[in-house]
């Protein structure tokens, strides 16, 4: 563990967060679209004296308990874990302004699981009504969770005005309730209710896949055709809610849709707008495989096909949920918090409020980071004042640049943890390795200079933060990126200013970040 | 056809355009060919799709290779018309990518319908001709993959070309010569990206699409087979579903669904083109052939570490041509289900092509690391 700066190697903690999320979602949003299916269709099967109905569904909320309560339980604490580790001053932002919501919503989850437990154990236990009841009170309390947990999702791409006035004042729950309900609120609670009214008939598909369509042709034939049609509200409505969502979006986010839109042909600034389209694409696919397959012939609807259309489902949440997390960039709480965590708005820094970008580039990142020791700060503090006199130049034609000393090395991939990590890895997801592939040290200079000057005509804007830090740590972080990259880099005997805690080279540098 | 089992509604416009066309063409006839036809229905019938699946990827390669050849140019000017394919020409990334993934996913479609085929003993008397067509198929896909991975002469591209281009050079009295052919000439330069475009986007093309019909063709005169399991089921208790509309609407429904992973494939994860070929450039470590060529190029390897010199390449060759040639004999080996001890043996030799092939194939990606 390496904590509190994560390094996943390969695929980066954003993906560790983003499987564990889209399985979530995938069961949650079944949970709460599932729960208003159970007791609609039992309310169907006893008004219209559907005995077979009443016989499938007891093993359609089995399978439903298992999955919700088990699974989605299990991956809604992994997303606490994986967010807590991955961003952990984007969580503590949330925590600070939210934690009355989470316990409303953890109160709601406690009544959604209790009463999901007492619908299937008491299917023809207790009177029918009573037990329609209870499926109902199912349905309100999870529908109540994503109530309340959308206005906390939507928060962190439209916080609102009257919270980012108020950001980094130390006031910040004050209003709780504009940032609850803050623009993209009601579009995007519809948007989820209606993908989890299609996510509800999906998986009840897989499970009317498995009754027999010879024994069972009647059964099937109703089960299957009645679960297809939970896919039409998000089919027509969805088109005209995503249009609604889109015009809430921050300028930020239209921007960035905007360049891929521009930029599509040349295939360059286009990764959110292609996840877009590959969401509207698939979830498009789910209905008319459904249609063809499943609604069609119902009787010949297996279980292999439902499993297609799981995965198809997979994928449009996949996208769908990339596409949201892509939209915020560069920001991960928008318009306040850059995705390096690196806060936008003014807060309160020895009595005074300054931005954040303009205290680390003046007083430093590293001597400044909420993760240094006290010693490490004051070492980073002299190293960086001292720069000039300590350089070692090293000859590289025209030009020179600082000796790659473990000291040096140690510094930029403090950099590197500290604010390309979260986004970025070595060699995998996004790899620096790749997206520098070609770069000369001083190409790589030209590219941080870019990034640290954050100009208003520059197109990284769109999805970049800036790059904070003095000269000296920029530099350190040119070094380290040469280093990985080129591997070219020489190197001299050490100067390291702190002493290793734990290991005496400068390669277990970087599991001392956090102190 | 009656005019009253038309397919189209009843409205007096498209009713008139029906009976124009079906007088004319006969379609009348096609709807009542494809109305008697029938697809068995069983646990094992997903496997049939596979198929249409590959046929599918055929398509887009056709469809994806014509706009390619607006721009593309071979000979010494092949690396820049593929690098302004890529960066400089609109949708050209996404149209190089489609090409590129839809060959893959081709290869992939056609093994795992060769597998299928083979588990299902599909190849049983009288689907011989239909086995050995697919077999050819699957070759010339290979090669087609073979002769597309050298076009944009960058630099994995070339290397990868030039060490798959030594294996036939090994071969006994023929092999230089052979390799020269192919070539143009000892070393892989712009002569072989025009004999490999030649070869690519004519020859191929002539030898495949007919082929391909005479494969259709033999799916619609025999019908699909159903598994020896199926088979042994009385007459009353086999299923089946009409071939149009109902096997078809699904058919079309997979081909949906494969066009989402191609374009999920191609969008998201684009190909990429490597810097120019430099031929007297080092070759880069771990170069490697495609994926559907590694099993062979690291038996080769290994053989030729465990027996050093002609005698592993002799070794490989045999073992290909041995290996080839059992499984394309297998239909008169397991002729039918009488012969049960027959049909055991040609099942396990499937198990062992399958994780032969597998095993190899991972084993020499993790030699690569």
């Amino acid at each position: 563990m390496n904590y509190p700066v994560w390094d996943v190697p390969g695929i980066g903690s954003g993906w560790v967060i983003g499987m564990i999320a889209i399985f979530h979602v995938m069961i949650s949003h079944f949970a709460i679209g599932g729960g208003l299916y159970l007791p609609i269709a039992e309310a169907t099967a006893m008004k219209r004296g559907r005995k077979d109905w009443l016989e499938f569904l007891p093993r359609h909320s089995k399978f439903f308990l298992i999955l919700t309560g088990v699974y989605g339980a299990v991956s809604g604490v992994g997303i606490w874990f994986a967010i807590g580790l991955a961003a952990p001053e984007a969580t503590s932002t949330l925590i600070h302004n939210f934690v009355f919501g989470w316990a409303i919503e953890w109160v709601f989850f406690m009544v959604e699981l209790s009463t999901v437990a007492v619908y299937y154990y008491t299917w023809n236990r207790i009177p029918a009504r009573l037990h329609l009841k209870v499926g109902w009170l199912y349905a309100a309390a999870s529908i109540m969770t994503l109530v309340v947990i959308n206005g906390i999702l939507t928060f962190m791409l439209t916080p609102g005005e009257a919270w980012l006035a108020v950001a980094g004042t130390g006031e910040e729950s004050s209003k709780f309730f504009q940032a609850f309900f803050n623009p993209t609120y009601w579009p995007s609670l519809i948007l989820r209710t209606l993908v989890c009214l299609s996510l509800a008939g999906i998986w009840a598909l897989v499970t009317g896949s498995l009754l027999d369509g010879d024994r069972q042709a009647a059964l099937k034939t109703t089960v299957v055709r009645w679960s297809v049609l939970w896919l039409l509200p998000s089919f027509f409505l969805m088109p005209f809610v995503f249009l609604w969502y889109l015009l809430v979006i921050p300028e930020s986010a239209k921007d960035l849709l905007s360049l891929g839109v521009s930029t599509i042909g040349s295939g360059t600034f286009t990764q959110v707008t292609r996840t877009v389209l590959i969401s509207i694409m698939s979830s498009a696919t789910i209905v008319f495989v459904a249609y063809f397959i499943a609604y069609r012939h119902p009787r010949e609807f297996r279980f292999g096909y439902a499993c297609m259309l799981l995965i198809v489902a997979l994928l449009a949440t996949a996208s769908t949920e990339q596409a949201r997390e892509m939209l915020r960039k560069p920001y991960v709480v928008g318009e306040h918090m850059y995705s390096n965590a690196v806060r936008k708005t003014p807060v309160k820094i020895d009595g005074k409020m300054v931005t954040e970008v303009e205290h680390f580039n003046t007083s430093g990142y590293l001597t400044n980071t909420p993760w240094a020791t006290g010693d490490e700060k004051v070492a980073w503090a002299k190293t960086d004042s001292e720069r000039e006199t300590r350089i070692v130049p090293v000859s590289t034609g025209e030009s020179q640049r600082p000796a790659a000393t473990p000291e040096t090395l140690w510094r930029g991939e403090l950099m590197f943890r500290g604010q390309c990590l979260a986004c970025h890895t070595r060699e995998g997801y996004r790899s620096m390795k790749r997206l520098l592939h070609g770069r000369e040290y001083e190409s790589i200079g030209n590219a941080l200079g870019m990034l640290h000057d954050y100009s208003e005509d520059s197109p990284y804007r769109a999805f970049m933060p800036p790059l904070v830090g003095t000269e000296g740590e920029i530099e350190a972080l040119q070094v380290y990126l040469d280093q990985l990259v080129n591997g070219t880099a020489e190197s001299t005997p050490s100067q390291s200013v702190v002493a290793e805690p734990d290991k005496g080279d400068s390669t277990g540098h970087a599991e001392s970040a956090g102190g | 056809m009656p005019k009253s089992s038309s397919p189209v509604p009843d409205i007096p416009l498209l009713r008139t355009a029906w009976d124009y066309a079906d007088e004319r063409l006969g379609l009348g006839e096609v709807m009542a060919l494809a109305a008697k036809k029938t697809v068995p229905q069983h646990k094992h019938s997903f496997w049939y799709y596979w198929g249409g699946i590959s046929l599918f990827f055929f398509l887009v390669q056709c469809v994806t290779g014509v706009l390619l050849l607006v721009y593309y140019r071979p000979g010494p000017e092949a690396y820049e018309s593929v690098r302004a394919i890529t960066y400089d020409i609109e949708f050209g990334w996404l149209v190089r990518s489609a090409h590129s993934w839809s060959a893959n996913l081709m290869v992939f479609s056609i093994f795992v319908h060769m597998f299928s085929v083979f588990f299902m003993k599909a190849y049983r008397k009288p689907r011989e001709f239909g086995w050995w067509s697919g077999l050819g198929l699957l070759g010339l896909a290979m090669i087609f993959g073979f002769s597309g991975y050298l076009l944009p002469m960058d630099e994995l591209a070339f290397f990868a070309t030039k060490v798959g281009l030594e294996i036939p050079a090994t071969m006994p009295v023929v092999g230089e010569f052979i390799g020269n052919m192919v070539r143009g000439g000892p070393d892989v330069n712009a002569n072989t990206i025009q004999r490999f475009f030649a070869l690519h986007v004519v020859i191929l093309p002539a030898l495949f699409i007919p082929l391909l019909m005479f494969h259709l063709w033999l799916v619609q005169r025999h019908g699909n087979a159903v598994p020896p399991g199926e088979e042994k089921k009385p007459a009353s208790e086999r299923r089946s579903i009409p071939f149009f509309p109902n096997f078809m609407a699904k058919d079309l429904a997979m081909w949906l669904l494969a066009l989402n992973v191609l374009a999920l494939l191609a969008s998201l994860y684009p190909w990429q083109l490597g810097p120019e070929a430099d031929p007297l450039a080092p070759a880069p470590v771990g170069i490697h052939p495609e994926w559907y060529f590694m099993s062979q190029f690291q038996v080769l390897k290994v053989l030729g570490e465990w027996f050093p010199g002609l005698t592993g390449e002799i070794l490989g060759l045999a073992i290909f041509t041995g290996g080839g040639l059992l499984w394309a004999l297998i239909p008169l080996f397991d002729t039918g289900s009488r012969f049960e001890q027959r049909a055991r043996i040609a099942t396990w030799i499937g198990f062992f092509a399958l994780a032969a092939i597998a095993i190899t194939t991972i084993w020499g990606y993790a030699a690569l690391e």
